[in-house]
């Protein structure tokens, strides 16, 4: 199998192209099995604004309400806010539909566990089990429950939000904030509590779900756009958050872009000072947060990549914050999952404390190059490449946490299978690009020799 | 062989919820219902079970799945979304509703583009479609959000008052002791006696979908709007199927009249005004016969549910069409059973003859129906009517729907149940006698086919 495959049941989910394999019957019968899986009881259901959410929705409607669970429509909830309901709720789970690949042809459902987190690999893979047995105990319409509406889930994150900054300190700053979405619904969201945290708010055009958005690069145009949006409207701070609102790329005043690697490592600084503590991080991330995490003494731990993972891992570390290279950031004692409005706040919080601009707090942080390239290579490959590439480097430090990777103190090279595609990924950090580049071109040498 | 109590046929797809009527089976249909439309707009409503609301979720998917535009009605009368679909000329509707079954069951009912249940043609088609299980799939930039339709309600009353001499029925100022069943149309139906001028006298009015009753509108099931009827010194009063496509009658004195009455009685005040034939089924009572002969008329009978007896009255030019369940279709303003409409000729026919209910059913002939339902999966029941017809070969039976055989006023019917897992026999005489021994004759023999004793 080369091509990439339009279904992809896997621990993160559901994700399919509407009209080929995303189907109602699919997603019926997926409720169902989660239904079963959580038990009959109270079961969040959300979608984003993607013209498909609604068709996705009511087959999910349908398979929870047919196992004796109780279906509570949020309407349209950013993933975070979702997550957070459900674990606020008490419910025994829920079900976000939407996000996957930034194409709107494609739609996913997102499974959620009770505690309002992503589902362990373990738990995704009994969810799983149970979809594929096929069995799912029916309830009679006797038992059959009603399907409630509770649309609070924003507000409540939003409270959450405010709640665990110091809001009053931001507030007197009355920063600007440029800010960008991803086109998932979650822009009136993101505002409202920008502006409960006194800040003015402008914000970019919303993107239309057309063929255009479907081409790659999207989110980096809408950062380029965001820069232009920062320099033109005087802003203090730029934020660029994905169509889930769980990721995040911030801007500076002087309108440059900070990346998304330095996301997690913004929040650490600034979190730590607060409470200092262990950090766990995937293998994907940026040094830069060892660096922020140095100035306080405390242990970053790796785990693999993927948001499931960190946040077990943060569990078992006794962490409080997390996160991941895609400028994904968990701060646990407000949600347990990446969550772009926590990220945003607690950076607010930090210029607001620390009176520094964002281009002052992005210096405090050493600057690193981070390649990322990738080679195709089918699942029988997997294997035998990642032992060559443990050869090569024999000798040096290899955690084999996910993939492979290599660590030298200033740099890193990070080699795994992609969990989506067909595909090996290959990432190197290092102090220049030059040096970033030759991690991993040894790779590139070394998998692929004739060319 | 455990069967599942599942029934997908001439009257659409019809189950018990839970292991046999799962919402996968409900997306099958709605994919292939919305491939069957080509695009639509489709209708949909649904009745106040809770699995109504569940199963209209799946409906609402698969529709969507196929692209087709979905114009939601919300909880309504199986009626409302006939006139619906007309009126906006739409592709087509599906109604989820038990109608009459009890609170177990649950169904689609599936209209075409003519606004009547789909006929056997359409069903076949319809089937085919599912069978094949190549179900049309829109891309994502081909999904609508789903419609409402605005005042619809208010257009539906207008049509159905348009049918009716409302002055006269408003100069009565009747009081009506109405059983709504729990079900879909006490909206519908409050508003439409407040346009005929009545003072209503409600029960059983929440739309909760916990039936107080069985929900078919039988005498037996009547006692309390019976009661209410008589105890509040009404004029007349009538209970409403959950879907409103069947209705019975009580009379002021708080006598429950058999649903087979309602046929006859709204006759009365149609044929009256649009004098035609009237079509009704074979296992109907022959009153509607008699009414039909005083006014000069034929009837017509045909294979029993509301899509063969519509679709037959539609072929023959008929002015009514209905069925001794309750149901009772005034063609061709209206192509579905519709149980205000039939509310409303009876009120008219009181109004405008200054005649009580009871004197108007006083008037029909005197004949005395039995009825037995044998339990009896689907693989001995057409053995057991297979049996039955042979036997009564030299008799002349009518066989357009299981066996019937007439003999002057005397008849009796033996036929598979279109929606339940039964043998039904149903016989009428005007002695009781005759008509018990019918059924219990036919009882027998049935139960000796299916169990293999007839030595035939």
């Amino acid at each position: 199998m080369a091509q990439r495959l339009s279904l992809k049941i896997g621990h993160s989910g559901v994700r399919g192209i509407v009209g080929e394999t995303l189907t109602p019957q699919l997603v019926t019968s997926f409720a169902a099995a989660f239904g079963t899986y959580c038990g009959a009881g109270p079961i969040l259901i959300g979608t984003d604004t993607r013209p498909s959410g609604d068709m996705l929705k009511q087959a999910a409607i349908a398979g929870l309400l047919s196992v004796g669970c109780t279906p509570i429509d949020t309407g349209v909830a950013p993933l975070p806010s979702l997550m957070l309901h459900v674990g606020e709720a008490g419910a025994f789970g829920g079900i976000s539909v939407g996000g996957g690949p930034g194409s709107p042809a494609w739609n996913a459902l997102r499974f959620i566990s009770a505690e309002g987190r992503a589902l362990r690999a373990n738990q995704a893979a009994e969810l799983t089990d149970l979809y594929h047995q096929g069995v799912y105990p029916r309830v009679g319409a006797l038992e059959m429950s009603d399907l409630r509406a509770d649309a609070s889930s924003a507000a409540r994150h939003l409270a959450a939000v405010t709640r665990a900054v110091d809001a009053d300190r931001i507030r007197s700053r009355r920063f600007t904030v440029a800010l960008a979405e991803g086109g998932g619904g979650a822009e009136g969201p993101a505002r409202r509590m920008l502006e409960a945290l006194g800040c003015d708010v402008v914000s970019l055009d919303l993107p239309v779900r057309d063929a255009a958005s479907e081409e790659a690069g999207t989110e980096e145009a809408s950062v380029a756009r965001l820069a232009d949006l920062v320099r033109g409207s005087g802003a203090d701070a730029g934020f660029a958050i994905d169509g889930d609102a769980v990721r995040l790329a911030a801007v500076d005043e002087r309108g440059t872009p900070l990346g998304r690697d330095a996301s997690v490592a913004l929040v650490v600084g600034r979190w730590l000072e607060r409470k200092a503590g262990p950090v766990v991080v995937s293998v994907a991330t940026s040094r830069m947060v060892d660096d922020a995490a140095a100035r306080f003494g405390v242990a970053v731990h790796r785990s693999p990549v993927g948001e499931p993972n960190v946040v077990a891992a943060m569990q078992e570390r006794g962490a409080e914050l997390g996160g991941e290279g895609d400028g994904g950031v968990v701060v646990l004692p407000i949600n347990a999952c990446r969550d772009s409005f926590a990220a945003m706040a607690v950076i607010l919080e930090s210029a607001a404390v620390s009176g520094a601009t964002l281009s002052g707090l992005r210096e405090r942080l050493p600057r690193y190059a981070i390649l990322r390239d990738r080679l195709l290579c089918p699942a029988r490959d997997i294997a035998p490449s990642l032992r060559l590439v443990r050869n090569l480097y024999r000798g040096e430090r290899i955690d084999l946490i996910d993939g492979v990777q290599v660590r030298w103190p200033d740099r890193w090279l990070l080699v795994r299978p992609s969990t989506t595609e067909p595909v090996l990924r290959i990432m190197a950090e290092a102090p220049s690009a030059t040096e970033a580049r030759a991690l991993v071109d040894s790779v590139l040498d070394l998998l692929s020799p004739g060319v | 062989m455990a069967l599942r109590e599942l029934k997908i046929g001439a009257s659409g797809v019809r189950g018990v919820v839970g292991d046999a009527l799962t919402p996968e089976l409900i997306v099958n249909f709605a994919c292939a219902f919305g491939t069957w439309c080509g695009g639509g707009p489709a209708v949909i409503a649904r009745d106040t079970r809770r699995s109504s609301a569940a199963f209209r979720a799946a409906v609402v998917s698969g529709l969507l799945s196929t692209g087709c535009r979905v114009v939601d009605l919300g909880v309504g009368p199986s009626p409302l979304a006939s006139f619906a679909i007309r009126e906006l000329g739409a592709s087509g509707g599906i109604v989820v509703t038990g109608s009459h079954n009890d609170a177990r069951w649950n169904a689609l009912k599936f209209f075409g583009p003519d606004g009547a249940l789909l006929n056997a043609a359409k069903n076949e088609e319809l089937l085919d479609v599912y069978h094949g299980g190549a179900f049309a799939r829109a891309a994502w930039d081909r999904l609508r959000p789903v419609e409402e339709a605005r005042g619809i309600e208010d257009r539906y009353l207008e049509h159905l008052a348009s049918a009716l001499d409302v002055a006269s029925i408003r100069e009565r100022r009747f009081r009506l002791a109405v059983d709504f069943t729990n079900g879909a149309c006490g909206a519908a139906a409050s508003r439409f006696l407040d346009m005929l001028g009545c003072t209503l006298l409600p029960v059983n009015a929440e739309p909760t979908g916990e039936f107080a009753h069985p929900p078919a509108p039988t005498a037996a099931n009547m006692r309390q709007v019976a009661t209410l009827a008589r105890c509040f010194h009404a004029d007349a009063g009538a209970a409403l199927n959950v879907d409103g496509d069947r209705i019975g009658f009580v009379t002021a004195e708080g006598a429950a009249l058999s649903e087979e009455y309602s046929l006859a009685l709204a006759a009365m005040a149609r044929l009256r005004r649009r004098p035609g034939p009237v079509v009704t089924s074979l296992s109907t009572s022959a009153m509607v016969e008699a009414l039909a002969r005083a006014c000069g008329q034929r009837v017509i009978r045909g294979p029993v549910g509301e899509s063969q007896v519509v679709d037959l009255g539609l072929a023959e030019g008929a002015v009514l069409a209905g069925e001794g369940s309750g149901g009772v279709a005034v063609l061709p303003h209206g192509v579905a059973y519709d149980g205000l409409l039939a509310l409303g000729l009876v009120l008219e026919e009181m109004a405008t003859s200054g005649r009580t209910l009871a004197e108007l059913a006083g008037s029909l002939p005197t004949l005395h129906m039995r009825k037995r339902e044998l339990p009896s999966p689907p693989n001995l029941v057409y053995r057991v009517i297979e049996r039955f017809r042979r036997h009564h070969a030299h008799e002349n039976p009518d066989c357009t729907d299981g066996v019937r055989l007439a003999w002057g006023d005397a008849w009796l019917h033996v036929r598979a149940s279109g929606t339940e897992p039964l043998l039904r026999i149903i016989a009428e005489a005007p002695d009781p006698a005759r008509a018990e021994a019918l059924v219990e004759e036919a009882a027998v023999f049935a139960r000796r086919a299916a169990f293999g004793y007839d030595g035939s």
